[in-house]
């Protein structure tokens, strides 16, 4: 994928990384280690890759990149919470050429999947559209096993990269 | 009797769970692993039987680490806590509840046996010292002092007891009640503790150089210091048997002797 990225003076800095959330995907990858050696690999991969996305100095992105973010965060706790997570997520290549900074998407939809798989005890499933218009997303949380739960549904708005991040409404 | 801990270790995620569960299992100062994934199951296997200590995550669903911690003080004889979080600022709150230790995801091996020795501590303070290699007879023959030649062990072929030379068992690992010989001919299970063993055995040559392992010294070929104070003992066979932070000097003493 082309590298879009760029970054400016007054570019807002990346979402802040779970100190949580990297601990115990770093815990599961351990629990791999002997029983499914190419699966902690494939773990430590895609953490290497979720910190790379994340760490690296204040810059924009396309949300292409972030959806690829999206994605290995989902493998990862795919890992932690084996068999307990759906997600259905948008082709990167298919969203508008919307620019964001990095975890604007990633870190609105941990937040309510981690509330979700800690409080629930079945499997979650998310769905995850981008609108046409590229400046906002929408996430869908419900539980496929239990017809009768009640869906939650968060937006995010993207920013204006240049001015302010974007939240959860 | 049992030698070992009896540790439960809770945590809602599954494969951290496993992972910590692997560790205490592969620990020679645990005897018996139980595991729950909420505090309410934890609850249950606390009414069930007792644990030397509590493995705990602290933040799980329902009823939080911290929560079921602060219950637990209410026992009368409550398990130690051992926190195991991927929190790290979490430990204030974990220190004014006087959990007994504090780890961090994923746990080191050292760390994690740091942690089971003060475990041990707490739970066993008034336990009988383990004889140190100093108090066992210098390269004694099977069968002088009143040891005996040989011990009948279960026969895991068509049942009935089979008759192990003393001489050629190598090492007993506790096993709760039982323990787990290895010798020339295998490995069998003797429904014996390890603390027995260890009076019967010493004027065979044998030594406790951990709570967990009697050894055979005259089938030992090396002691390997390890960086954090114990050591490795290497058998004739090159089985590597742990040496408890405290019997390594002596032990290094009775081997130059």
């Amino acid at each position: 994928m082309q590298d879009r990225a760029h970054a400016s003076p007054t570019t807002p800095a990346a979402a802040p990384v779970s100190v949580h959330f990297v601990n115990n995907v770093l815990a599961a990858a351990a629990s791999y280690i002997e029983v499914e050696p190419d699966t902690a690999r494939d773990i430590l991969a895609r953490l290497g890759a979720f910190l790379s996305h994340r760490l690296r100095p204040s810059r924009v992105i396309t949300l292409a990149q972030e959806l690829d973010h999206v994605a290995d965060y989902v493998r990862l706790e795919q890992a932690r919470f084996p068999g307990r997570l759906e997600a259905e997520l948008p082709q990167p290549e298919r969203v508008p050429s919307t620019e964001c900074v990095p975890g604007e998407v990633q870190a609105p939809l941990a937040e309510t999947l981690e509330r979700w798989l800690g409080q629930r005890r079945g499997r979650v499933r998310l769905a995850l559209r981008a609108r046409m218009d590229g400046a906002t997303l929408e996430a869908q949380f419900d539980e496929p096993d239990d017809p009768a739960s009640t869906a939650e549904r968060i937006r995010i708005s993207l920013s204006s990269p240049a001015t302010t991040a974007g939240g959860v409404s | 009797m049992s030698n070992g801990l009896a540790i439960l270790a809770v945590d809602d995620e599954p494969r951290a769970l496993a992972d910590i569960k692997h560790l205490l299992e592969t620990s020679a100062s645990v005897d018996r692993v139980a595991t729950a994934t909420s505090a309410k199951e934890a609850l249950v296997y606390l009414s069930g039987g007792r644990y030397d200590a509590l493995f705990l995550d602290v933040h799980m669903p329902e009823i939080e680490g911290m929560a079921l911690a602060r219950l637990l003080r209410r026992f009368a004889d409550p398990p130690a806590v051992v926190f195991v979080t991927g929190h790290p600022d979490a430990a204030v709150e974990a220190f004014e509840i006087q959990a007994l230790d504090f780890l961090v995801k994923p746990v080191g091996r050292e760390r994690l046996e740091a942690a089971l020795d003060r475990v041990e501590a707490q739970s066993r303070p008034n336990s009988a010292p383990m004889t140190t290699p100093d108090a066992v007879a210098p390269g004694a023959p099977a069968g002088t002092g009143g040891g005996p030649d040989v011990v009948a062990v279960d026969n895991p072929k068509g049942g009935g007891k089979r008759l192990v030379r003393l001489e050629t068992i190598s090492i007993a690992q506790a096993n709760g009640d039982y323990a787990r010989i290895v010798c020339d001919d295998g490995r069998f299970l003797l429904r014996t503790p390890l603390s027995q063993l260890e009076k019967e055995w010493s004027p065979a040559g044998f030594a406790r150089v951990h709570r967990a392992y009697l050894v055979n010294l005259t089938q030992a070929v090396e002691l390997r210091a390890q960086l954090n104070g114990t050591a490795v003992l290497v058998m004739r066979d090159g089985t590597e048997v742990p040496v408890a932070r405290r019997n390594v000097a002596a032990l290094r003493r009775r081997l130059h002797a």
